[in-house]
């Protein structure tokens, strides 16, 4: 009997952490002894970067612009820890059609049967940015990752993608789609972020999974072209994220997100807005007094 | 780190993989066209989710213009489409879908409804597979398969077709074989203008044999209770270069199926006893009622042979000898093979227009150059009509004006080499089709009719 195979997909805002924390998950998975896959599902093809050296490799799209055929293994590369990196890749900024891209490289994987002949224990889809038409919704399909995670920092901007993406993912799980693992709170440092992100996750009774600090380590390690697993493995933040690692490997119920809806999510921004000035009000107030 | 992934690429890449370009007269057309090959099933009735238009190219091309074979029960203009345009192309198109459906079921009665999407939702990727899986769990009997054209052409369709029946509707196996039950894969439904009545003589002969046979397409299938009775045949029978491997791949894999494979459609009696034999020792069939449905089928066969012996031998003047296929490569091999071991033609070119997959081409190459113990043909695998012309233009036909078996992209080919066209396949556009047949002992004495018939008539 063949062991079941866990796909995990993790989306975000834009520019929030996505491939830096999906490949630190991957590098302690790895590290605990999983087989991983690493799917870059992002024209940049940038996601598994820092597992291979900080460089770049073909991506399914590259190779199939080439030629009309591929063999999916041309297009898998073995990075840390043995983890293996694919990137979708997809056209030029600007042109053709980013989103049949994606879908043309996992069905390329799906057809080509190479999660069961790698016998893979887990496989994370890193997906770009904004879910901007359904191409990028792929990974939560059915039959694909059935559980999705969201990079969410406490800026509202993030947290606006993070409860649009819940709006995305809501729609899914009615037809079969992947569920809602929790949200992966990144640069997370001050008691005042996490109030913020706490509260969110609160009014869409979604867990947390892991607090995620802002750190210069991984600034560091990304320099190295490494993660922070490989490049700074005795450091705090690399336990932070072997423990995130842990939680998502031993994750197995994920739920039907419950996202605020336009009014709800403005009212709720208003009022942290309010807060944030008071407390800044404050803060003058006491400087003004200490001088 | 140095950048090698788990397979290196092949440097070398062989010509045939991605030549791809503008064709002129096409002899294809594209996945959805298998839109037909549902249509072909009994009671079926396809829904198509593209633009406007395709649905309707599909069925003038593959059902109208060639061969005058008419739509069928539900397809043609009978099939329901989305006709998806900027709207759905922006917002998606699954709601239409799904109100497409459910009016469908309101106005036409089907036994099984295929949808199939056309380029703009794949592109565009709509989840057709969760609207579709929402009826299925209603119990709607519906089925979906993705043919966007940029897929491939309707051999691709078809094959997707075929796999999403037996994948969304048979269902799983009970464990039970019925000996002596086979399932037959062989001619592509529609495109091979003669495949109603091809397959009728496939199956007669199948019978004469004793086996009871599931030929799933065409007027003489019972339609999808053979279908939902494939898993408990004893085998699968592809009868076909290479179309429907991938179906009796899947049924060896899905409900553990073995298959015969036998890539030349029989023509005429040598070929037909031979494939009947071959069929029988692979079933385990007792020798006596084969040969003995061997014997009558011969002696009828050769009493008419018989009697066309005297035009042969007294118009052998006016015959020609060499011959070119420009064709599928199904009906290419069988012909070639009856016209070179039967009547003593000389191939002088055979070209396959189908673009088969990559993966099948040395296997037909392979076939062509074992025509006979003394006869190898080189073929080529050419889709452009300007460059299929060429080449018969330049190929060698002697001194006797060539005969061309063809499709009516030929006829002025033809007529600038004085020679003679027999249309055997798309399109056919100047033949109605019903129910002739040019395969089998049977269809092997009318395609000898139409031969020489276009011939003697050449001068008239
Ligand atoms: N916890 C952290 N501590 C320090 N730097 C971080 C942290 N998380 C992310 N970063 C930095 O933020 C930048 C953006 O991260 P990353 O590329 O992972 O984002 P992304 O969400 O994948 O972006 P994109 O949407 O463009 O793909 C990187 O330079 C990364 O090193
Ligand atoms: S190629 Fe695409 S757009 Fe053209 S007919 Fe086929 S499905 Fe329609
Ligand atoms: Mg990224």
């Amino acid at each position: 009997m063949a062991k079941k195979l866990k796909q995990i997909a993790i989306y975000g805002k834009g520019g929030i952490g996505k491939s830096t924390t999906t490949s630190n998950i991957s590098a302690a998975l790895a590290e605990a002894g999983y087989k991983v896959m690493q799917f870059g599902a992002d024209p940049k093809a940038d996601s598994t970067n820092t597992l291979r050296g900080g460089e770049y490799i073909p991506s399914v799209l590259d190779l199939l612009a080439e030629r009309r055929r591929v063999d999916a293994y041309e297009a898998i590369f073995e990075g840390f820890g043995g983890i293996y990196c694919v990137e979708a890749g997809g056209p030029q900024p600007g042109v053709g059609c980013a989103g049949r891209g994606i879908i043309t490289a996992v069905e390329l994987l799906k057809q080509q049967r190479v999660f069961e002949e790698l016998d893979l224990d887990i496989v994370i889809y890193d997906v770009l940015g904004d879910v901007v038409c359904g191409g990028f919704a792929v990974p939560v399909r059915e039959g694909i990752a059935e559980h999705v995670f969201t990079v969410s920092s406490s800026d509202f901007m993030a947290i606006y993608a993070a409860n649009n993406l819940f709006r995305g993912i809501e729609r899914f799980s009615n037809s079969g789609g992947a569920l809602l693992g929790g949200i992966i709170a990144n640069s997370i440092n001050t008691d005042f972020q996490r109030e913020i992100i706490d509260d969110f996750a609160a009014r869409t009774d979604t867990p947390i999974v892991q607090y995620v600090p802002r750190s210069l380590t991984v600034t560091q390690a990304e320099l190295s072209g490494r993660t922070t697993i490989e490049a700074a493995p005795q450091s705090a933040q690399a336990d932070v994220y072997r423990q995130l690692a842990r939680r998502i490997a031993e994750h197995t119920d994920s739920k039907v997100p419950t996202p605020l809806n336009p009014t709800q999510l403005r009212e709720w921004s208003a009022r942290w807005a309010d807060h944030l000035v008071a407390a800044e009000q404050a803060e003058a107030e006491r400087s003004r007094q200490v001088a | 780190m140095a950048i090698l992934a788990l397979k290196s690429r092949p440097t070398e890449i062989s010509p045939d993989a991605d030549k791809s370009g503008p064709i002129e007269l096409v002899r294809y057309v594209c996945a959805i066209g298998a839109m037909q090959s549902a249509a072909a099933i009994p009671r079926v009735v396809p829904i198509t989710h593209c633009g406007p238009g395709c649905a309707d190219k599909q069925y003038m091309n593959l059902a109208f213009y060639n061969g005058f074979q008419g739509s069928g029960y539900g397809g043609g203009p009978v099939v329901p489409s989305t006709n998806a345009s900027q709207r759905e192309v922006i917002f998606g198109g699954a709601d239409r879908l799904r109100e497409l459906i459910e009016s469908t079921q309101l106005v036409l009665d089907a036994d099984l409804f295929v949808v199939l999407t056309g380029c703009i939702p794949d592109l565009v990727g709509d989840d057709v597979g969760s609207v579709v899986r929402d009826f299925q769990k209603k119990g709607v009997p519906i089925v979906y398969a993705e043919t966007g054209g940029f897929r491939g052409n309707n051999f691709t369709g078809h094959e997707a077709v075929t796999r999403a029946i037996i994948e969304q509707y048979v269902g799983p196996w009970d464990g039970v074989r019925e000996q002596g039950l086979v399932n037959v894969w062989s001619l592509l439904p529609y495109q091979n203008t003669f495949w109603r009545g091809d397959l009728e003589e496939i199956k007669r002969l199948l019978e004469g044999i004793g086996l009871k046979v599931n030929v799933l397409f065409g007027p003489d299938s019972a339609g999808l209770s053979e279908w939902r009775d494939i898993p408990h045949a004893q085998f699968n029978l592809v009868l076909s270069p290479w179309l429907g491997l991938s179906t009796a791949t899947l049924l060896e894999e899905r409900v553990h199926q073995p298959f015969l494979h036998i890539p030349v459609v029989p023509i005429g009696a040598r070929q037909s006893s031979e494939f009947l034999r071959q069929v029988a020792e692979f079933a385990g069939l007792p020798s006596e009622r084969v040969e003995a449905f061997i014997k009558s089928e011969e002696t009828r066969y050769y009493n008419y042979i018989d009697g066309f012996t005297d035009f042969y031998s007294e118009y052998w003047w006016g015959l020609p000898a060499k011959f070119a296929v420009v064709g599928d490569s199904a009906y290419n091999l069988a012909l070639t093979k009856f016209l070179v071991t039967q009547l003593g033609l000389i191939p002088a070119k055979q070209i396959v227009t189908e673009d088969p997959p990559v993966e099948h081409r040395d296997a037909i190459r392979a076939e062509f150059r074992n025509i006979d113990h003394d006869v190898s043909v080189e073929i080529d695998f050419i889709e452009d009509s300007y460059q299929i012309h060429q080449s018969i233009r330049n190929a060698d036909f002697g001194h006797k004006p060539p005969i061309i078996f063809g499709t009516t992209w030929e006829r002025d080919l033809v007529k600038e080499m004085k020679g003679s066209l027999v249309e055997v396949g798309f399109p056919a556009s100047y033949e109605v089709v019903l129910s002739r047949s040019y395969v089998g002992y049977r269809g092997a004495l009318s395609l000898l009719e139409r031969i020489y018939s276009t011939v003697v008539s050449h001068s008239a």
